[in-house]
């Protein structure tokens, strides 16, 4: 019996890692590439959502399946990834504290602005729950989309940034900027790049997570699972920076949930206390994480 | 006339279309003419003029603070200026950061900048990041012959190597860049005088593709050694210039620098 409950536990995990998993990995680009915590990644994830919801519902006359949603939602998350970085990051690089505060505020613009739009334009009665439907028609089948096109997208990923010779530049850009002035790589191009692959992830994860906690809110950065914070400890876990190590996070924090709520007792009101537990512990213990550091390692 | 480093410039344009159209004498690769650098308000180069033609090893000399790095970084796009500098008849702050590395002028820099994440082989890949494969390949074995080192030290990380060793890698990127204006900026600073002794060996077959080398140095007797042409930089001003063998002559040069 334990043993079943176990066996259903680590499924559970494995499939809400996939997911933590794609939350995660934009934030941990920029931060790897530019050295930038951008705390605007939850608003870019709800930016994804909130076109998946558009696509999907008659905002626009035609309610599109839920694969243009997830186009439009990545698509979205791209736009506003590389919107970001032109309008204002580019001009402020060299200013670590500058950018966090920007980024703050960027993200809180943002989400207003999804909440305004949602409520007195697109006539959402309550932007709290904003209808995203799921990929798949039933929530196993879902976890399993999740949890394939996740590990399919972080492949993809690290074959990109690995193997390819933007790739490679993203790497060098990553490791030593001056170093990749030095042999010709345009540093801004690469970080334009980073920006808007990592707004794509994270448009992507919007609407997957919209879809499987049932619906969107303009506050779901910040509302369980918390896909802001849940970066944060993510990337601390795994070694900021690295893809391998964010995945490593990601699957260590859905674990670490998965159990808490199962196993441990009144551990449904736990289940985001745990993340950050491990984020305090890690700080203390290991602030390098456990891959340190690198784009595309 | 002043120019930004990222190209928005209030440049004179008369002054630089002339010079474009000209195109500068045709065996110049470098030239600074009233050349001023400042860092907010501490100046670092003062009208300073240097001309460095085709094949040529020019050494700017001096000591700390004097001004060779801020004139590397300034002539290879990284710093903004007044009055001019000029690649290949054409004003650098017009030309950008990477256009300048497509056109040949690679910077090897004092901090040396590596990446340090990465071995050998890949920095020395990256190296060659605008090159094609086929120069790639012919630039790696130069190197690997030029610095036999980093031959046996191809899968080690940048940053577990020695000073020496990472310095021989720096150039060896910057060579792989097919450079036609080589700046080595301190390249001996800090090393062993067997390291030294690689690195000096490694100008003669590195000019002798048709590379012009920038050499700035501390460390005259080395300069002395192995520039064609020499500027002593003072305060960020260039208080001789000659060959190594009028230098040499010279009493300042002699008191100053070669302890007598």
């Amino acid at each position: 019996m334990v043993l079943g409950e176990i066996a259903t536990a680590t499924v559970t995990a494995i499939f809400l890692s996939a997911l933590y998993a794609i939350i995660a990995i934009g934030f941990t680009l920029i931060f790897g590439v530019g050295g930038i915590l951008n705390f605007a990644h939850g608003a870019f994830i709800t930016v994804g959502m909130f076109a998946g919801f558009l696509a999907t519902s008659d905002a626009f006359l035609i309610a599109l399946p839920i694969w243009a949603g997830l186009l439009a939602g990545t698509a979205a998350g791209a736009l506003i990834g590389a919107v970001t970085y032109l309008g204002i990051i580019r001009y402020v690089r060299d200013r670590p504290v500058t950018i966090l505060i920007l980024t703050f505020v960027i993200g809180f613009f943002i989400i207003y602005a999804i909440r305004i739009g949602a409520r007195d334009v697109f006539g959402v009665n309550d932007p709290l729950a904003i209808p995203v439907p799921q990929v798949m028609g039933t929530a196993f089948l879902n976890d399993v989309y999740i949890f394939v096109t996740s590990w399919l997208l972080i492949g993809l990923l690290f074959y990109f940034v690995n193997y390819t010779r933007t790739g490679r530049a993203i790497i060098a850009v990553s490791q030593s900027d001056k170093g990749a002035a030095l042999v010709g790589i345009d540093a801004e191009k690469i970080n334009l790049i980073t920006w808007t692959v990592a707004g794509a992830f994270a448009g992507y994860a919007g609407v997957l997570l919209a879809g499987a906690f049932g619906n969107g809110s303009w506050l779901m950065s910040i509302q369980p699972p918390a896909p802001l914070i849940l970066s944060f400890a993510i990337v601390i876990l795994g070694g900021l920076g690295s893809i391998k190590g964010s995945i490593a996070g990601a699957y260590i924090i859905g674990f670490a949930e998965t159990f808490t709520v199962n196993f441990v007792p009144g551990g449904e009101q736990l289940a985001g206390v745990s993340s950050l537990v491990l984020l305090v512990v890690f700080l203390l213990v290991k602030p390098e994480g456990l891959f340190g550091r690198g784009a595309g390692e | 006339m002043s120019t930004d480093a990222d190209g928005d410039a209030d440049i004179d344009a008369e002054r630089a279309g002339e010079t474009d159209a000209a195109g500068g004498e045709p065996d110049t690769v470098l030239e600074a003419e009233d050349l001023q650098v400042s860092y907010g308000k501490v100046t670092a180069l003062r009208g300073l003029d240097v001309t460095i033609t085709e094949g040529e090893i020019v050494s700017l000399i001096g000591p700390n603070g004097a001004g060779k790095t801020t004139f590397c970084n300034t002539a290879s796009g990284f710093l903004g200026y007044d009055g001019s500098v000029r690649y290949r008849g054409r004003e650098v702050a017009r030309v950008g950061q990477t256009e300048l590395v497509e056109e040949g002028m690679v910077h090897c820099t004092e901090e040396r900048d590596l990446f340090g994440y990465m071995d050998v082989e890949d920095n020395l890949e990256l190296g060659g990041y605008l090159q094609d494969e086929a120069v790639i390949e012919d630039r790696k074995e130069f190197v690997y012959e030029l610095f036999p080192r980093l031959d046996e030290r191809r899968e080690q990380n940048a940053r577990s190597m020695s000073g020496g060793e990472q310095q021989m890698l720096a150039i060896g990127r910057a060579l792989m860049g097919d450079p036609d204006l080589l700046i080595l900026d301190e390249p001996t600073l800090g090393l062993a005088p067997v390291i030294l002794q690689d690195i000096a060996e490694a100008l003669d077959p590195i000019v002798d593709r048709g590379v012009t080398v920038l050499l700035t140095e501390q460390n005259v007797t080395f300069a002395l050694e192995h520039a064609d042409r020499i500027y002593l930089l003072e305060n960020g001003e260039a208080v001789r210039e000659g060959t190594p063998e009028e230098l040499k002559g010279d009493d300042y040069i002699r008191e100053s620098y070669l302890g007598g």
